[in-house]
């Protein structure tokens, strides 16, 4: 196995940047994190939890998919040789999960090519980011099984680097590369993974709520509760690593000529579901809540959740940012009477 | 606002009137809503049935214009009973004679005769209000849209001092700002009165102080004209020329046909805008200006801190930011300025403006703003004011009498129009009405009236009606609901397609000369 001092990280990055657009931890002069172009100065390694997760990357908060010039029109599919480094486990099963859907019978090809384009490095979590990670419940951290390129654990002073894939192992070809004992590697790992799982406690509550949606013994006035609350926002859906609806708009330059773009959307929003009639089916806030959480934690697809345990990926974002409190995890709590 | 946002978070109470605050002021709803579960109480006093009715321990819907009534009639009570912060009004206060003297005549029953509330309501109100440690009384347009929209405000400052809720943390008198910066418009002297810090222009040494730094004589020392005045005297041509920014009176101004007039009737129309707006296309000279993404500058928002906002991206076209058009302007017509950025306008509003003396560029570009008044650089900013001492000394109680609306339905016009926002579009729609998602989620002006006068009238929901008052009319389709209550109808100004202010009352207040927008007689026919 591989391993780079943690010191030679700017530079391993700066190396990649001359084939790729790099996306690095950046700690920003607000204090927040964010995912964006590799720059030496604002780089951090010590980043926690990004206040979002990196699905626009593949699905831009707005996206041309074709233009019209003098009536005519031309796709435009734009995706860039990209690496992703330093994402969580939970973010890699939200992508996982995201492409799936996206790809599984219809290619959509805005998304695709973009998720094509990108090579994917996850940084291990070796605990909880803060107190609303719920990955060990998801089964989808502290430490990514499958999809990623490359795998880095922090171990100090060193990182120690799993390979997932033929395109991950042909960044490793540089001399700042180490090589380490493959045993002894296997076992450092072991120890790593079984305290970092250790440390994150299982949400019990969000089994004990699947299991009441699934056999309907939920008490409907959770929604109700929760409805009358909620502002309306759509800030659950935007962080959310799994959220991927979207709206299509036309936007008209000049006549005969335009774009056609698409734009993240909701379910939370009533006109996602209002008919041409006037008539909408999810009509209250209530209802759209219930529908959201229950995609999530009961009508999600099998093939798309992936090994995960649903179609919630237990980042815990929407319980950190919503301005009213009504998160993943306290909508499960609810559910199963922990309120 | 007198108090810090953040202060919401430890209110024992709130007593809200006229401000949907889930649906305009939503992250300040938000901390409302969950005050509430942690166990502060919440009045509110709002003629609609506002999201936050749900949250309320007591909703109390008044008679559109009877405010000054109602806090009359709890300020009667809190002083019948004893409940008002003795030490407060003795130590801090002046004027409370003249005050218990008028609020003696608002007694609970003359007040629900006036109002329409329940003389018990008015009573549990004002107790729970007095009886509060930590109340915060918080209004927005609802109070201030009248022709007593002084007087509404004034009775609110009564009754904060009469119970000693100001001049501590989570109390306070918090007008709720509708735009993002119309403090930091108003701070800077948008006002025909004032310079910069509110520094009256009919002050000598003000006058000299401005004229000194600008290098300027005989700088005019008579207070200008509002927009309401502007309007009357571009009709009479005692004004021929008017330059806009950012600003759209021909949907947002009460009485469009009065505006339409009083526009066409100028020599010279110049407007500022990001979009080609209602009022831009009758313009002679339109000035396209840069968007809040494509500059940058301050903002100071709703409880007084002043922040910095950054670009991020370029201005399209011939964009560009208002103040180098304006710079621009000013060198064409004589009067060179000579500023390289907007940190060096804020070095001027520092030396010329005591309350931002201390508010520099380069303290904003390290923080996350600061909350004036701010007199030095070594000062933290003032999250609450009014803490030992009022700014002018004691706190003069200013009692006033109820009066009506201006124009009180009858029978002709035999309902009550009271006109607002909803969540998804801001003022004439110039901007939320170009965005997609907010266009689908509200695509479509609406009336919201009560299914009672709605079955009496043939109404259906849905259908296409008309709304006619002494000045226009306009059709839209009927919103079926209780959030109104009977003989009442409510509208928003987003809409071009039905532009509520066809109908409102140019009818303002004598000090503010704010319009009433909140109270205007209508009558409601279904279209056929």
């Amino acid at each position: 196995m591989k391993t780079l001092a943690k010191k030679d990280v700017t530079r391993l990055l700066k190396t990649w940047t001359k084939e790729y657009s790099v996306l690095a931890p950046a700690r920003k002069s607000s204090g927040d994190c964010i995912f964006e172009p590799f720059q030496e100065g604002s780089f951090t390694l010590d980043y926690g939890k990004p206040s979002l997760p990196p699905k626009a990357v593949f699905l831009p908060h707005s996206d041309v998919i074709f233009k019209v010039e003098k009536n005519e029109f031309r796709e435009v599919v734009s995706a860039k040789k990209t690496i992703l480094f330093g994402i969580r486990s939970c973010d890699m099963m939200g992508i996982r999960q995201s492409t799936s859907f996206m790809t599984r019978d219809q290619k959509d090809i805005y998304y695709n090519e973009k998720r094509i384009q990108a090579i994917t490095v996850v940084m291990a979590c070796p605990g909880p980011q803060n107190e609303t990670c719920f990955c060990t419940t998801t089964r989808s951290g502290p430490v990514a099984e499958k999809g990623f390129d490359l795998l880095f654990y922090d171990m100090g002073d060193t990182l120690m680097i799993e390979t997932g894939s033929r395109r991950g192992e042909g960044l490793l070809s540089s001399d700042l590369f180490t090589d380490m004992d493959d045993a002894l590697a296997r076992e450092k790992i072991q120890i790593f993974k079984e305290k970092a799982a250790g440390d994150i406690p299982k949400v019990d509550a969000v089994m004990g709520a699947m299991n009441k949606l699934e056999d309907g013994t939920a008490d409907e006035k959770v929604w109700e509760y929760f409805g009358n609350k909620c502002i309306m926002c759509g800030g659950c859906a935007y962080v959310c690593p799994t959220c991927t609806c979207f709206n299509v708009y036309d936007q008209e330059s000049s006549p005969g000529s335009g774009l056609r773009a698409r734009a993240w959307d909701t379910c939370l929003f009533g006109g996602f579901t209002r008919e041409a009639s006037g008539h909408n089916p999810r009509s209250t806030q209530a209802s759209r809540l219930k529908r959201r959480h229950e995609h999530k934690l009961l009508y999600y697809n099998r093939t798309d959740i992936q090994e995960a345990l649903c179609g919630c990926v237990g980042c815990g974002r929407c319980s950190d940012y919503c301005p009213v409190k009504i998160g993943a995890l306290e909508v499960a709590k609810a559910i199963n009477n922990e309120r | 606002m007198t108090n810090s946002i953040n202060e919401f978070d430890d209110a024992d109470l709130f007593f809200i009137t006229g401000s949907n605050t889930t649906a305009q002021h939503p992250l300040i709803g938000s901390r409302i809503i969950n005050a509430k579960e942690r166990g502060a109480q919440i009045i509110l006093l709002d003629p609609r049935e506002i999201p936050l009715a749900r949250f309320a321990d007591l909703h109390m819907r008044q008679h559109i214009g009877s405010d000054v009534a109602v806090l009359n009639g709890m300020m009667n009570i809190i002083i019948e009973e004893g409940l008002y912060d003795k030490a407060f009004v003795e130590k801090r206060t002046e004027g409370f004679d003249q005050l218990k003297a008028v609020v003696s005549r608002y007694t609970p029953r003359v007040v629900e005769k006036i109002s329409g509330i329940a003389a018990h309501d008015i009573e549990k109100a004002a107790r729970l209000y007095a009886g509060a440690d930590k109340a915060m009384l918080v209004y927005a347009m609802g109070i201030t849209q009248h022709t007593t929209g002084t007087d509404n405000v004034k009775s609110c400052a009564n009754l904060s001092m009469l119970t000693g809720h100001i001049g501590r943390p989570s109390t306070g008198v918090n007008p709720l700002r509708g735009q993002n910066n119309v403090q930091g418009a108003c701070d800077m002297g948008a006002l025909p009165n004032v310079y910069s810090g509110y520094q009256p222009v009919i002050d000598a040494t003000v006058k000299k102080k401005f004229e000194e730094a600008w290098k300027r004589e005989n700088l005019d020392d008579k207070p200008g004209l509002t927009i309401t005045d502007m309007m009357t005297a571009a009709q009479n041509g005692a004004v021929r020329a008017i330059y806009i920014m950012g600003e759209n009176p021909l949907m947002s101004d009460p009485d469009t046909s009065h505006i339409e007039h009083a526009l066409s009737s100028l020599d010279f129309l110049v407007v500022q805008d990001i979009f080609l707006t209602e009022t831009a296309s009758r313009a002679d000279v339109v000035l396209p200006a840069a968007s809040f993404a494509e500059k940058e500058g301050t903002y100071t928002n709703t409880e007084r801190r002043v922040q910095l906002s950054r670009q991020a991206i370029p201005p399209p076209g011939s964009a560009r930011p208002d103040w180098e058009i304006i710079c621009d302007v000013s060198r064409l017509a004589g009067y060179p300025m000579n500023y390289e950025s907007t940190a060096d306008i804020m070095k001027e509003i520092n030396a010329l403006t005591p309350s931002y003396a201390g508010i520099t560029w380069e303290r904003l570009e390290k923080g996350q703003g600061i909350q004036w008044p701010c007199p030095n650089e070594e000062h933290g900013g003032t999250p609450y004011l009014h803490r030992d001492r009022f700014s002018k000394g004691m706190g003069t109680f200013l009692p006033c009498d109820f009066k009506p609306v201006a124009e009180v339905p009858d029978e002709e016009y035999d309902f009550m129009l009271t006109t607002g926002r909803i969540y998804y579009h801001y003022h004439t729609g110039t901007m939320t009405r170009r965005t997609s998602i907010l266009e689908r989620e509200a695509p479509a002006p609406l009336i919201e009236i009560n299914p009672d006068d709605a079955k009496r009238l043939g109404i259906r929901g849905n259908d296409v009606i008309e709304l006619t008052s002494r000045r226009g009319s306009i059709k839209a389709r009927a919103e079926l609901t209780t959030r109104v209550p009977r003989k009442v109808v409510f509208s928003t100004f987003h809409f071009h397609e039905a532009p509520v202010n066809v109908l409102t009352n140019p009818a303002h207040d004598p000090v503010a000369k704010i319009p009433e927008y909140k109270g205007c007689a209508v009558k409601v026919r279904r279209c056929i």
